[in-house]
């Protein structure tokens, strides 16, 4: 069996690699897909220890992060096309109404 | 029900090859390990790599992929498939379909500000990695022991279905109630009519305006929309056309 830091490792370059897309990204809706790839990473780490411990609970909490990532991807990219039609671009950068 | 899984399994063992013993189950273990995290470190890389949305997203659907695979080797299937049907189901779908109903091409290759900082960046990633390798190697092996993999229970869609409807059938609840108000919360916000009256836009957008700027020579009959849309903006920005006539406000 692999050995479960391997689990943790992988997921820890999974999470690092979205967290470069979010900083480096300035298309919303490609920071959006690195947030998917975050809340994955995070997913891998629950299942990997479910399965080390041999405790269900891990996988439960996969399935509400996959409701919430369901409910999250409903309501951002409802607020990317509000975005979209306001400013005619998604570009983040041009999404600065609220700067002083 | 583990009876069955149970044959599966000793089934699987033998199939691979004829004289597969319980180590060399664990080399497979290490072997679809090793292929399918490579496969979702690459995807992710290339996920970001990518300068066009779409080629993101198809990198991203691989990623889901290789990490439901995971998922299977680690005695997870109803994650897995859920993995599979939601995620590269149902969200990507939805992102490819506002990736191309927006019509994003690639994005607009932009100077890098900061440029100064990359050399400190690249000192404290490195930084990042030995310390976490360190972690990962020097201090010593995880002494985890995962359960036997056939005897285990935990993972098939039975035992999450009591988890969910006995323990944590709170959490279940909330999330229908999270459910109901995204789906409140995407309508709100992709309806084209605004529930708190009529912003700009919407009064720039309208076909009225338009007819109510060429009847006043704002804008040539010749011009396209779009044209004839960015006059009446400059028009309005200037305050000469800050009312639009009664037909232009009450056509929407």
């Amino acid at each position: 069996m692999v050995p479960l830091n391997w689990y943790l490792a992988l997921s820890a370059v999974l999470f690092t690699i979205g967290v470069v897309g979010v900083i480096t990204k300035r298309n919303v809706i490609a920071m959006f897909m690195c947030i998917e790839l975050m809340l994955n990473a995070v997913n891998l780490t629950f299942v990997a220890f479910s399965r080390y411990f041999g405790d269900v609970t891990g996988q439960l909490f996969v399935f509400i992060v996959m409701t919430v990532a369901a409910a999250e991807a409903a309501v951002g990219l409802g607020i990317i096309i509000a975005i979209f039609r306001n400013r005619e671009s998604l570009n983040v950068d041009e999404a600065n109404v609220l700067k002083l | 029900m583990s009876a069955g899984r149970r044959d599966f399994v000793s089934f699987t063992r033998a199939g691979f090859a004829g004289s597969l013993r319980a180590g060399s189950f664990m080399a497979w273990t290490i072997i679809f390990f090793v292929l399918f995290g490579g496969l979702a470190i690459g995807c992710a890389l290339s996920m970001v790599a990518q300068r066009n949305p779409l080629y993101s997203a198809i990198s991203l659907i691989g990623v889901f992929v290789a990490l439901a695979c995971l998922y299977v080797t680690l005695s997870a299937p109803f994650i897995a498939a859920v993995q599979i049907i939601v995620y590269a189901g149902a969200i990507m779908v939805l992102v490819v379909f506002v990736i191309m109903l927006l019509n994003a091409e690639e994005e607009a290759r932009r100077p890098v500000r900061l440029r100064h900082l990359i050399p400190v960046a690249v000192g404290l990633a490195t930084v990042l990695i030995a310390e976490t390798a360190f972690m990962l190697t020097v201090r010593g092996t995880s002494r985890i022991e995962p359960l036997p993999s056939p005897a285990s229970e935990v993972g098939l869609t039975a035992s999450i279905g009591t988890g969910l409807f006995t323990e944590y059938l709170l959490p279940f609840e909330i999330t229908s109630v999270l459910i109901l108000m995204a789906l409140v919360g995407a309508i709100t916000l992709a309806r084209r009519t605004q529930v708190l009256g009529m912003t700009a836009d919407d009064v720039l957008n309208s076909q009225a305006l338009a007819q109510a700027g060429e009847a006043r020579g704002i804008i040539q009959s010749g011009d396209t929309a779009a044209t004839g849309r960015a006059m009446a903006r400059e028009q309005i920005e200037q305050g000469e056309a800050a009312q639009p006539s009664p037909d232009g406000k009450e056509g929407e």
